[in-house]
């Protein structure tokens, strides 16, 4: 097993010298081969899309996507050095395994914030927002239970919480009883499963209603619907947060208010791939999307019913004035011209 | 040979535009009417939670008493009385009270639901062919039809909650009541209704005085099915929010908490064991009644 590991350190290494070698002779058109993950989610393969059009097209790399998920892929970034990039990578579910590649210069945190405002957190339905648009922090939303009447009892705010079971449940628990929201008025509900919550989402965005509670973006529903995240307006204390909020309710005996924890999304790549397609590399930092942006096509592609590529390829040709500014002058051309 | 080999699907722009036009018209519909259709299932969410706050709030020995009584005028069985009073203290002690109130409730109303609809529609099945001709296939579908299929839908239109998991059971729990009352009725003899027909009975009256009664045996099989069938929806109607027994199941299941599961099962299964025995003992002394009379 060790003996198996030092030979692929060796021969990672020898790698990393050989390309280098390339690099410092050759020319910036020659990017080689690079293998992009898609992972199952629709933000991520839509992202993974756009930089393989771009890769592809605009600098001449021969790409390949390679689907994959959170943790697996990680793992296989870091131990095989496959694939070269994860567009959209949830670091929070790999921190170790990312930490200690990136420590021992395997791994690269390309763009540390590909999405801007990306992340767990609790949300408004995008009617409530237009018609009452001063409720912008939980403040503002906790004070206002009448606006979010409970199906089981009107005269309570309806807060819909995580389906039983999963991590985010005991967080959402522990919340509610830091922000006291019991004696401001409202009540949770239950959704029971990832399926109801969707539901519920769902079903408030099609009725213009009021809803309120915890989800996540970028994701589809959110985008689509137009909901808002609710602004934390306070500090995030990791003790209070790991010591007592992230912990089960009768372990955590005094949670104090604290804003979520930030959910560090980046486009990881490679150590091999930064170095030997610089320009390229250089594209990837620049990449940023914010949730607006991002949830229009989304949007686009649920209406559709269409794949990542789809969506890549309708971003491309709608959104010139935003990619340019990522790309050289030069593959902006070519990338135009492949359009 | 192509022919032979590739199936002549629809194309799949085609298939998408009528997926699309389905999803679209569904919400189309669920826009328009959700409001009104949440309305008129309003007084049955009322009904609910007053039920379950009723149960809730009632003193546990008052409960176990009732229930006790309930099943000792049931079956008059000392043995299902005892078994009944030590099951919910068991519960009790396991700290799973109010969890199975809430589903006890839920079970309650899903059962009344399912006697009062299904009973006047088995009896019209008895009386008309056709009628059983037309119900019957729409029985199959309900209860072969997987619950996550029309889970969707049902959230959409009516949201997360009580109503919308009732709905859920009681499509799933409804067809053994309607078949064994259409059967119990098609069962009597008919020289009992030639019977009744020379003593000059109309038609409401043979069925009140002289069909039902002889198929109430059928019948309380029916109702035992009835709710051995919603218990088994407990844990898929507690996906789309329905508070009780079946959220600590869900939450056990994605944890591998296998004590919590187990618990939670059990009392499932208890609350099965002691409807069952109740319902169906109630049955067999309808039976033994009417074999004595005779």
């Amino acid at each position: 097993m060790f003996r198996q590991t030092a030979a692929r350190l060796a021969m990672a290494t020898a790698g990393l010298v050989v390309s280098g070698a390339v690099l410092a002779g050759g020319h910036s058109g020659a990017c080689g081969k690079v293998t992009i993950a898609e992972m199952s989610w629709a933000s991520a393969a839509f992202l993974a899309h756009i930089d393989g059009i771009i890769l592809k097209e605009g600098y001449g790399c021969d790409v390949e996507m390679v689907p994959g998920d959170t943790v697996p892929t990680t793992t296989s970034m870091a131990e095989k050095g496959m694939p070269d990039i994860a567009p959209e990578l949830w670091a929070n579910s790999a921190r170790v395994v990312i930490d200690q590649a990136v420590n021992e210069n395997r791994l690269v945190k390309l763009n540390p914030k590909p999405i801007t405002g990306a992340g767990e957190g609790w949300f408004i339905s995008g009617a409530i927002a237009k018609a009452h648009p001063e409720l912008k922090t939980v403040d503002d939303v906790l004070a206002r239970p009448d606006l979010f009447p409970h199906p089981e009892a009107p005269s309570k705010g309806a807060f819909h919480t995580c389906p039983a079971g999963w991590g985010c449940e005991i967080v959402n628990t522990n919340l509610f009883r830091a922000f006291d929201m019991e004696a401001k008025g409202w009540m949770p509900v239950l959704p029971g499963s990832g399926a109801g919550l969707d539901g519920s989402i769902a079903r408030a965005g099609e009725r213009d209603s009021a809803w309120f509670g915890y989800y996540w973006a970028p994701t589809t529903l959110i985008g689509k619907y137009g909901f808002q995240p609710v602004d934390w307006d306070r500090s995030y204390d990791a003790k209070n947060w790991d010591e007592c909020i992230a912990l089960p309710e009768d372990q955590c005996d005094d949670p104090k208010e604290s804003s979520w924890t930030v959910s560090e999304v980046v486009s990881l790549a490679t150590i091999d791939f930064a170095s030997k397609a610089p320009v390229a590399a250089e594209y990837v930092q620049k990449r940023a999307f914010d949730l607006t942006l991002l949830g229009k096509y989304l949007t686009y592609m649920d209406a559709n019913q269409a794949a990542g590529e789809d969506g890549a390829i309708e971003f491309l040709l709608q959104e010139e004035a935003i990619w340019q500014q990522w790309v050289t002058p030069d593959a902006a051309q070519k990338i135009k011209a492949a359009l | 040979m192509e022919f032979l080999t590739e199936f002549p699907a629809l194309g799949r722009r085609d298939l998408r535009d009528l997926r699309l036009a389905i999803d679209q018209s569904f919400k189309n519909f669920s826009r328009e009417y959700g409001e009104q259709i949440e309305a008129i299932f309003d007084p049955l969410l009322q009904f609910l939670i007053g039920f379950e706050r009723l149960l809730q709030s009632t003193p546990w020995p008052v409960f176990i008493a009732v229930v006790c009584g309930l099943a000792w005028l049931a079956s008059r069985s000392i043995r299902i009385v005892i078994g009944t009073a030590i099951s919910f203290y068991l519960i009790g002690l396991f700290g799973m009270w109010e969890d199975t109130m809430s589903t006890v409730s839920m079970i309650a109303v899903s059962t009344l639901l399912c006697i009062s609809v299904g009973l006047p529609i088995g009896v019209l099945m008895s009386r008309s062919d056709r009628a059983q001709s037309i119900v019957t296939p729409i029985l199959d579908v309900m209860q072969t039809i997987p619950s996550f299929v029309y889970l969707i839908p049902v959230v959409m239109l009516l949201g997360i909650g009580k109503v919308p998991g009732l709905i859920a059971v009681v499509i799933y729990a409804i067809p053994p009541m309607i078949r064994l009352t259409n059967l119990g009725i098609r069962l009597v003899d008919s020289e009992v209704l030639e019977a009744a027909d020379a003593f000059g009975a109309n038609p409401w009256q043979r069925l009140i005085q002289v069909q039902i009664p002889l198929a109430l045996p059928n019948i309380f099989a029916g109702v035992n099915q009835t709710i051995m069938m919603s218990l088994a929806m407990v844990v898929i109607a507690s996906m789309i929010g329905v508070t009780g027994l079946g959220q600590p199941v869900l939450k056990a299941v994605s944890n591998q908490y296998l004590a919590m599961g187990l618990f939670n099962g059990m009392a499932i299964v208890a609350l099965a064991i002691i409807f069952d025995r109740i319902s169906q003992s109630y049955g067999q002394r309808l039976q033994k009644f009417r074999q004595n009379g005779q």
